[in-house]
């Protein structure tokens, strides 16, 4: 047995030895991209509860992300199994088709629900994007381009949307609610999702899921800004600046909280702040990814526009490399920064 | 009844009969193709348990510097210890399977569904032991406490090999009575014996151990817990962010809302 981890077991007797799962780059990616999608959903539903008509380009644009977003997800975790034809035993039983399998304390189990709720509700949104008129959202061209589409749209989604429209509005309520539930689980589970192994790092850090909730929302804050602002939207465009507002706060507690996490870890944080990751982790994630965001009023970033989008990258760059980090410190802790 | 592994490593004299027996019954290729790689650590060239080791012989030397004590092994020793999935009483790997794969046997023991399992590799992170390994059939893969003799009357292959009766095989209160037995016989010579695998460890393993040294110092975890553990906690702190960043989000965007109101109503007065 290699000495090191003789050394750890004697440091940490509640932990366990419990082998590296070889998450990689695939899961570090789904990661990322759902903690997006779900924010996405999540922001969108909000600013649809409480926005104006104003916001409703920020809307369509989280609601046109979204669904691709969780579809990109889906493709990753199959490819990340070891049997990928197999993905369907996730949610069924393979021995028993069709009676559904859920396994609530699993966090693997229940996120795999997670996403698909999340996809249904997603794809409905998506297609209610496809109802607005031509012209309203990016990649509209193929509404004109494809005549079967646009006969759908026509026919079906239109009709279907004005259907809708009429409906009470406790339903649009309930319906945002569940939206915004869907986003935000998908954003967090992610985080449990590690903590209910039993490798030290992950296992102890109970705030994982907070963590990677909050990253979720502010990467997908930082992207709606970003994508707003290149449609030609200003820094003092009040969308832009909503929602430039609230991710501040997200940014804000997801300092917080990751310094709490730490501090309650200990020396089992290790893996996150030493060695190679180390590196990444203190310049990457805290510095580029929280510290000059939160600081951009008084570091200048440059005017306007410039100032948005150069603090919206660095929210996106730590978002992703908060996830390398996470996933990969516990499994390789001691890899050495020109190892990377 | 439960049925299970009474390890007495005391009797193990490392000749690895268990590894062989275990690999032949199973069908289980080398790893490698057979390649030999001296792995410079004692005689263990197998290094740890492994969707190909479903058994693993571990070699402790513990070497005195000073080689000039008393006694035949002048104050070293060898400990040996045929490691192997304990089939857990709450066993993390089989809370977490989301596909089903793995299940409790009529016997008691912990057993992977080949055709169900479709190689996610959460058993892998959740058990404490480092037991389950993914093998290259994309699939997980561990001990199986030889299912298939069990179902028909007969002993795993590893127990019906071992030569010492090291591995014992059979109802869990029997096997534990042995082993309270040996335990009390060893502190008689003065050697701090123990049961590793009662109920303080995950609730009881169905594969234990009668150890002379602290649990690490055989790669074993003094007090594992189960991964889900803290996956409550973690979903309720989940909850808190949540709601943080709800009232903080929906604040931001109905603030500028009132801003504007604010700044219109000013205008309108001038
Ligand atoms: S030792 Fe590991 S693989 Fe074996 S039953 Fe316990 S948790 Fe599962």
């Amino acid at each position: 047995m290699h000495p090191a981890l003789l050394q750890i077991l004697a440091a940490n007797p509640q932990s366990g030895v419990a082998l590296p799962p070889r998450w990689g780059w695939y899961v570090i990616l789904y990661f990322f991209l759902g903690g997006l999608a779900g924010g996405l959903l999540a922001i969108a539903a909000a600013l649809d509860a409480v926005g104006d008509d104003r916001d409703r380009e920020a809307v369509r644009l989280a609601h046109r992300l979204a669904f691709p977003l969780v579809l990109v997800c889906g493709a990753l975790l199959t490819i990340d199994l070891g049997q990928p034809l197999r993905f369907w035993h996730m949610l069924i039983k393979s021995n028993r088709f069709p009676e559904p399998l859920l396994k609530p304390w699993s966090p693997i189990s229940l996120g795999s629900w997670i996403v698909m709720v999340f996809a249904i509700i997603a794809f409905v949104e998506f297609l209610g994007t496809l109802a607005d008129a031509p012209g309203d959202n990016a990649g509209d061209d193929v509404l004109t381009k494809w005549a079967w589409l646009a006969k759908f749209r026509r026919d079906t989604l239109v009709p279907a949307r004005e259907r809708v429209r009429s409906w009470p509005s406790a339903v649009h309520r309930t319906w945002q609610a569940l939206a915004a539930l869907a986003g935000l689980a998908l954003a967090g589970y992610t985080g449990v999702l590690v903590t209910g192994t039993s490798r030290v790092a992950w296992h102890n850090a109970r705030l994982m899921g907070a963590l990677f909730l909050l990253s979720g929302a502010s990467t997908a804050y930082a992207l709606l800004m970003l994508l707003l602002v290149r449609r030609g939207r200003g820094a003092a465009d009040t969308t832009v600046r909503k929602l430039g507002a609230a991710d501040q706060w997200a940014v804000g507690f997801e300092l917080l909280v990751l310094a709490l996490m730490l501090i309650s870890l200990g020396a089992l944080g290790r893996p996150f702040w030493s060695g190679g990751f180390g590196v990444v982790f203190w310049l990457g994630v805290v510095g580029i990814g929280l510290i000059i965001p939160l600081a951009r009023h008084w570091i200048a970033l440059g005017p306007g526009e410039h100032g948005v989008t150069r603090a919206a990258r660095c929210v996106l760059i730590g978002g992703f490399l908060l996830r390398v980090v996470i996933v990969m410190s516990p499994q390789y802790p001691a890899v050495p920064l020109w190892h990377l | 009844m439960a049925k299970g592994f009474y390890t007495d490593t005391t009797a193990c004299i490392g000749c690895k009969a268990c590894q062989v027996a275990c690999h032949q019954w199973n069908d289980i290729p080398a790893a490698e193709g057979g390649r030999t790689e001296l792995s410079g650590d004692s005689y263990d060239n197998t290094q740890t348990l492994s969707a190909e080791n479903w058994r693993h012989v571990k070699f402790i030397e513990q070497i005195t510097e000073d080689r000039t004590q008393e006694g035949f092994l002048q104050g070293s020793r060898w400990l040996m210890m045929s490691d192997v999935c304990k089939h857990c009483v709450h066993a993390a790997c089989l809370e977490v399977c989301p596909t089903g794969a793995i299940i409790r046997t009529e016997f008691d023991s912990v057993f992977i569904q080949q055709d169900a399992c479709n190689g996610c590799r959460a058993c892998v992170a959740a058990c404490p032991f480092g037991v389950v390994d993914i093998g290259r059939d994309g699939k997980a893969h561990k001990c199986t406490m030889c299912y298939d003799r069990l179902q028909n009357g007969r002993e795993p292959a590893c127990a019906q090999a071992c030569p010492t009766e090291s591995i014992r095989f059979g109802d869990i209160p029997d096997l534990m009575k042995l082993a309270d037995a040996r335990v009390a016989q060893l502190k008689e010579q003065h050697i701090d014996a123990y049961v590793y695998g009662k109920e303080d460890i995950v609730g009881g393993l169905n594969a234990f151990y009668v150890l002379v040294d602290e649990p690490h110092v055989y790669g074993l975890p003094e007090k594992p817990e189960l991964g889900s553990k803290n996956v409550d906690e973690g979903f309720a702190l989940s909850g808190v962010a949540a709601a943080a960043l709800a009232v903080t989000g929906l604040v931001s965007f109905r603030k500028s809302r009132m801003d504007e109101k604010a700044g219109a109503a000013t205008e309108d007065h001038h």
